[in-house]
């Protein structure tokens, strides 16, 4: 099993790349619910693949918050898996910014999901492609896991990897119960890919 | 003389990527700052005539770096660098006294722009 790393120089570049796309994503956002969104200093870390589980857990302040979390793989230049992860209390706090009146239904629900996890995942991940000149690819979104605890949201679904390249970006609305993480999982060969790309943009700075 | 300026960022690579995009024929001393406590240092220690300030860092955000520039009657151009572009953010900024916003990555022309606009170039 070859060690996968990425050097400080590379860390630092992506770490940039993805502090220049996630603006973009939450101002999408911001447009689409009208209102402010708070955007965390991304984190990148290279993580293997069993400690994963573990480190979504260290996302949530309190570990007994109920989650709920959403998949879209990408591929083409970069390929990978964004998921994004949102407090349960987030869904009813977007179906109100979203003007839906009072409880809506399951269905409803998960579209909202949907909606905003494409927003974020596209335009965090489409900003990240255009500074590499990459093109990326999207799956549909489907949810993973549903009102669990953040220790059991990648349990079940047998990640295929030794190492996953955590990125993580965390979105909250001012005044609102709404919480939600990026993270994009990638595999061993795309990371050294991803490495390539970063090399000739260091190179070009 | 060189103008003193402050080029405030967490990122290395974005510091370096500002500083490249500088207008060629601006005679300028440049100062870094890593976040907003180093900034604010900086700029009380006379290195800044202009502040090159990112809103997203840790330590100090740059939004708490243009409120105190502020409580400190601030005497300094403060053009905000910033990856994030939403509406809001820009109104924010211009409300504590940052004469422009501009977004990353940031081009050479759009920094000669604001700096004729205030007559600093």
């Amino acid at each position: 099993m070859s060690i996968v790393t990425l050097s400080a120089d590379q860390t630092d570049a992506l770490q940039e790349i993805v502090n220049i796309a996630m603006g973009q994503a939450g101002d999408s956002l911001a447009r689409v619910l009208d209102t402010f969104v708070v955007l965390s200093v991304p984190r990148i870390r290279l993580i293997e693949a069993e400690q994963v589980s573990q480190s979504v857990a260290a996302l949530m302040d309190d570990a007994t918050t109920e989650v709920t979390a959403v998949r879209q793989s990408f591929s083409s230049h970069l390929r990978g898996e964004a998921i994004v992860i949102f407090t349960s209390g987030s869904v009813s706090a977007l179906s109100d910014l979203m003007g839906y009146e009072h409880s809506v239904d399951a269905q409803t629900e998960k579209e909202v999901l949907f909606d905003v996890s494409n927003i974020l995942v596209g335009a965090c991940l489409n900003g990240v492609a255009e500074q590499l000149d990459a093109d990326l690819t999207f799956s549909a979104p489907s949810i993973i896991s549903e009102n669990v605890t953040p220790d059991r949201v990648l349990t079940g679904n047998n990640l295929p990897w030794n190492y996953c390249l955590k990125v993580e970006v965390n979105f909250t609305l001012e005044e609102k119960n709404f919480k939600s993480h990026l993270l994009i999982m990638m595999a061993e060969d795309a990371i050294a890919t991803l490495g390539e790309s970063l090399n000739e943009f260091i190179a070009a700075i | 003389m060189a103008t003193p300026i402050l080029v405030v960022d967490d990122s290395a690579m974005s510091r370096k990527l500002l500083i490249k995009a500088l207008p060629a024929d601006w005679n300028v001393e440049v100062t870094q700052a890593s976040n907003g406590q180093e900034a604010l240092e900086a700029y009380r220690g006379g290195n800044a005539h202009v502040i090159f300030l990112d809103l997203t860092m840790p330590v100090m955000d740059g939004y708490e770096v243009l409120e105190n520039l502020k409580k400190e009657g601030l005497n300094a151009f403060v053009i905000v660098i910033s990856a994030d572009v939403q509406p809001k953010a820009q109104e924010r900024v211009k409300a504590l006294g940052a004469i422009a916003f501009l977004r990353k990555p940031v081009k050479t022309k759009e920094i000669s722009a604001v700096l004729e606009e205030f007559g600093i170039l």
